[in-house]
């Protein structure tokens, strides 16, 4: 009897077999195994540790399928975890060896990333259809776009501008164009500066005869984004201008109460600047739990999902594989083997976002059934697999949006306006009141 | 029978709502077609397992069991039976009209009440929503699992394209926009599509009525000025070919002095057009017009200097509004209105030192075409001109750039091109290429600017200066960069190739 067939019983693992995909290759059973290790690895069990270890390390392999490579990422964050966690595991630290460097991107390569998978065009869809709505009537619009995608969603958003806002009297919107540039941002990295970027983007604009500015701020996430909000209290104020604020997938970088309050205040700042509308577009998965174990399993239920959906749309070997599937193994590793400030991969579900939206006094919106519908004409080209739902929030009866993977939530989408503070009521309610 | 009836069922309960939208016709003759999963609630509700579904050969043969697709084709096959009269009726019950459920449970139209109504409807479905899509695309990478559909999309597919200038096909409109907005060959295209645009790059053109004012603050280069900080040091020196002493003053009363040391534009630099009036020493001549071709860095080649003179005063620069300059010949003709503090703006760079031309010019500025702020402002070759002229400006303390001024003038518009070549007598060179005096003008001799070149493009300018879009100056920047390396020769070729990539980088 080895220590293999004791972790699981019911399915005998003999170590001395070669990753085969009968034998253990389905997600559950590499889960329990990774749960053990990492086990072993909190209760400082060296022996345990190095057992599981080797165990995994038959199963998983970078070049196996989605299962074998999601183990693989997971079986080399956690040996990161425990060779940096106490001397019991030191030696592990050959093992933990520096990590590859990410790939940065050229602007093109990244469009093109960006297109292969619904993972953030559905959020582009969805928040430009909202934004589009919210600015109409507008003779300038500042759009704040805090995105994990460096910008790939302004190019649909001005071409949409500019042939939806056209009116017959007025020209079409000045565009503003605010982004941040922090010191160290998380994958995917971009190979160009911002100022080109910028340039590419207002020649763009120009192309279809909108005028555009573009700025950078300089503004570091862990502190809440406080230069930013400061820049934007100090910026003059234009009349009839409309602010929106787009957050596609980088709130989760402000830190978490666990760390500092960051994220609520930031939200509150944002409210007070009194902004025309939010759109908020993150993953739906919660990585916040102090509990190491409970944070692996979260972690690990949603992390199959892109080295599953990636075999859809990157072919098997390919240099743009190991290059995404890097950039998830960088998030992977950060929310196992990272702690206290530098775990900045704070990821929460959407009701907890949406709370906090409330309490900073925020309503939501809905998109309306025409986005649905193109929501869905787009995931038609994509793979099977992807879905999305319309989901009721119970507390304020908006829908809203959520992409799923074979039916689980990957990412969700919302708008927000702010609700008036005068008695509390939103807007649209204080109108209809009178 | 293979037909497994697994059960056979009335659609019932909320068939009540289903028949008010379903039955709106009245005439019971008339074929209904009921909404998609809204069946007629008097159906009879067959519910066959997937097998049964996907079998291909439904209709079976009750006496030799052999399968056929068809129902026609199973009643002929019948007839080869020699049945007796009375098995050859088929029975005479009356048909009740039957739906179909889906056999996966939690589908949509599992449920009796969406059933469908018909059974290759329920076939596709099957297939669509719960079968394994085996059919493939060839130009895309869509996958069907129904056979008709895939030939459908493969009718169209390809036909709605979305093209890029760089040859990249796409079948989305959303990828190709992306795409478009950061393809670098987008980029050059706009850069010799949008000459004019030169608000992009100079903020405070004025001269442009423009849209983008605003543009003043483009991500870029925040370093440069606003006022667009040329490298000052652009313009060989040889550019500018020895005042006029060469020419004779009387038919060139506006020669285009070419400073050697010309300065980048420094007009006050030698002779020429500085301001220093002295160092004219012909009187007549006017350092007056700077050989535009120097400032645009054609080349050196300008040991000639005959006629290209040309602008010689254009430039004045600002406050003098160089009613210096000029023309003396055609007066009126003079497309350029008369210098106002509109000037003012674009001769930002231009030189704090106004009017190398003033007092030294002897002809009374009449005309002055000068004034190339006053001009309306939409044309296109006034930015070209801006251009120049802020390139000239960019070394130049202050002289001077009226040359550019006065090139932009004159590349107005080929009428007052015309004019300021021969009316003006301006000494522009007789052009013998189709209009493009300013050609001539540039180089004096040398065709720098090969013949197509359009009044607008004479600089080649546009290019790379459309390029940068909102890059004060950058592109421009390279261009006069590589103006002052080498020969002009070279200047429009590197400044196309600077406008592709450097653009993002000169600032």
């Amino acid at each position: 009897m080895n220590k293999a067939m004791i972790l699981n019983p019911t399915r005998p693992v003999w170590p001395g077999f070669s990753s085969s995909k009968s034998l253990c290759g389905d997600a559950s059973c590499m889960e329990q195994l990774l749960l053990h290790c990492a086990n072993a690895i909190e209760s400082n069990d060296a022996t345990l540790t190095q057992q599981t270890i080797w165990v995994i390390n038959n199963l998983a392999s970078s070049d196996g399928d989605s299962t074998q490579r999601l183990a693989s990422s997971f079986l080399r964050a956690l040996i990161s975890r425990a060779a940096t966690k106490s001397p019991a595991f030191s030696f592990l630290s050959a093992a933990s060896a520096s990590r590859e460097t990410l790939h940065r991107f050229s602007v093109m390569e990244l469009a093109s990333f960006v297109d292969l998978t619904p993972w953030h065009r559905f959020g582009f869809i969805a928040a430009n259809a909202a934004i589009l709505d919210a600015v109409k009537g507008y003779s300038s619009v500042h759009i704040v776009d805090l995105s994990l995608t460096h910008c790939m969603q302004i190019p649909t958003l001005i071409d949409s501008m500019a042939t939806q806002l056209i009116d017959k009297e007025q020209p079409p919107p000045l565009l503003r164009l605010t982004v941040v540039l922090a010191e160290s941002p998380p994958p995917p990295l971009l190979g160009i500066s911002y100022e080109e970027l910028g340039l590419k983007l207002v020649s763009f604009a120009t192309t279809r005869n909108i005028a555009m500015e573009f700025r950078i701020i300089y503004s570091s996430y862990s502190d809440g984004l406080s230069s930013l909000t400061e820049q934007l209290r100090l910026d003059p104020l234009v009349s009839n201008e409309a602010l929106v604020v787009n957050c596609h997938m980088m709130l989760h970088y402000i830190p978490h109460e666990t760390i500092s309050s960051s994220r609520s205040s930031f939200l509150k700042e944002l409210r007070d600047l009194n902004p025309t509308m939010v759109t908020l577009i993150e993953e739906d998965a919660d990585f916040t739990s102090s509990n190491f174990i409970s944070r692996l399993r979260s972690l690990f239920n949603y992390m199959w999902i892109p080295y599953d959906t990636a075999d859809t749309f990157l072919t098997c070997g390919s240099e743009q594989r190991q290059w995404y599937e890097a950039d998830v193994g960088w998030r992977i590793a950060n929310v196992v083997a990272k702690e206290g400030a530098e775990r900045v991969e704070r990821l929460e579900p959407k009701r907890r976002w949406f709370e906090r939206m409330r309490d900073a006094e925020f309503t939501g919106v809905g998109f309306g059934e025409a986005v649905e519908r193109e929501v869905k004409a787009m995931l038609e080209e994509h793979a099977g697999g992807w879905g999305m739902k319309s989901d009721v929030d119970d507390s304020d009866d908006v829908e809203r949006f959520v992409l799923t993977w074979k039916g689980h939530s990957v990412v969700f989408a919302s708008a927000w306006v702010p609700m008036s503070r005068v008695d509390g009521c939103s807007y649209i309610e204080a109108l209809e009141i009178g | 029978m293979p037909v497994d009836r697994e059960n056979s069922s009335t659609v019932s309960g909320d068939a009540s709502v289903v028949s008010s939208t379903g039955n709106q016709n009245p005439p019971p003759p008339k074929k209904k077609r009921n909404l998609p999963g809204m069946p007629d609630p008097g159906a009879e509700v067959i519910a066959l397992s997937p097998k049964t579904l996907m079998a291909t050969n439904r209709f079976v043969c009750e006496i030799c069991s052999k399968g056929f697709q068809r129902d026609q084709n199973l009643q002929l096959h019948r007839r080869g039976h020699n049945l007796p009269w009375k098995l050859r009726q088929r029975s005479s019950k009356e048909v009740r009209k039957k739906v179909y459920v889906c056999p996966v449970s939690g589908c949509v139209h599992h449920d009796p009440s969406r059933a469908l109504g018909d059974l290759t409807g329920i076939k596709k479905h099957f297939c669509r929503k719960h079968g394994e899509k085996k059919y493939k695309c060839d130009k895309c990478s869509k996958k069907y699992a129904v056979h008709s559909d895939w030939k459908a999309h493969s009718k169209i597919c390809g036909t709605k394209e979305y093209r890029c200038d760089c040859a990249t096909l796409f079948s989305r409109k959303d990828s190709f926009l992306t795409h478009r907005a950061f393809c670098d060959v987008l980029a050059q295209e706009t850069a010799n599509n949008h000459l004019t645009q030169t608000n992009l790059l100079f903020p405070q053109t004025l001269l442009l009525p423009d849209p983008e004012p605003h543009l003043k603050s483009p991500a870029a280069p925040p370093t440069s000025p606003p006022s667009v900080a040329l490298p000052t040091k652009i313009a060989s020196p040889s550019v500018l070919p020895v005042p006029s002493s060469s020419e004779s003053p009387q038919d060139n009363p506006l020669e285009v002095i070419m400073e050697e040391e010309a300065i980048g534009f420094n007009v006050s630099s030698s002779g020429g057009i500085s301001g220093d009036p002295t160092s004219n020493s012909n009187g007549t001549p006017r350092t007056l017009g700077f050989n535009m071709s120097s400032s645009v860095g054609i080349s050196g080649d300008h040991s000639s200097n005959n006629n290209n003179g040309i602008y010689a005063g254009l430039f004045s620069s600002t406050s003098t509004a160089s009613p210096s300059l000029y023309a003396s010949s055609t007066p009126s003709t003079s497309p350029f209105p008369p210098p106002s503090s509109s000037m003012e703006p674009i001769s930002l760079c231009l030189s704090t030192n106004p009017s190398l031309f003033g007092p030294t010019i002897q002809d009374p500025p009449p005309p002055h075409f000068l004034t190339p702020l006053s001009l309306p402002p939409p044309q296109p070759a006034m930015s070209a001109t801006a251009l120049l002229q802020k390139a000239a400006q960019m070394g130049s303390t202050g002289s001077g750039g009226s040359l550019l001024r006065g090139l932009g003038i004159v590349s107005t518009t080929s009428s007052s091109m015309e004019l300021s070549s021969h009316d003006l007598g301006l000494g522009l060179l007789p052009c013998s290429s189709g209009g493009s005096g300013l050609k001539e003008l540039m180089l004096g001799n040398s065709c720098v600017f090969g013949p197509k070149q359009t009044t607008l493009d004479f600089l080649g300018l546009g290019r790379a200066v459309g390029n940068g879009s909102s890059n004060p100056g950058g592109g421009l920047s390279a261009l006069l960069t590589s103006i002052g390396g080498g020969g002009g020769m070279d200047v429009f070729g590197t400044a196309a190739e600077f406008s592709g990539k450097d653009i993002g980088r000169s600032s």
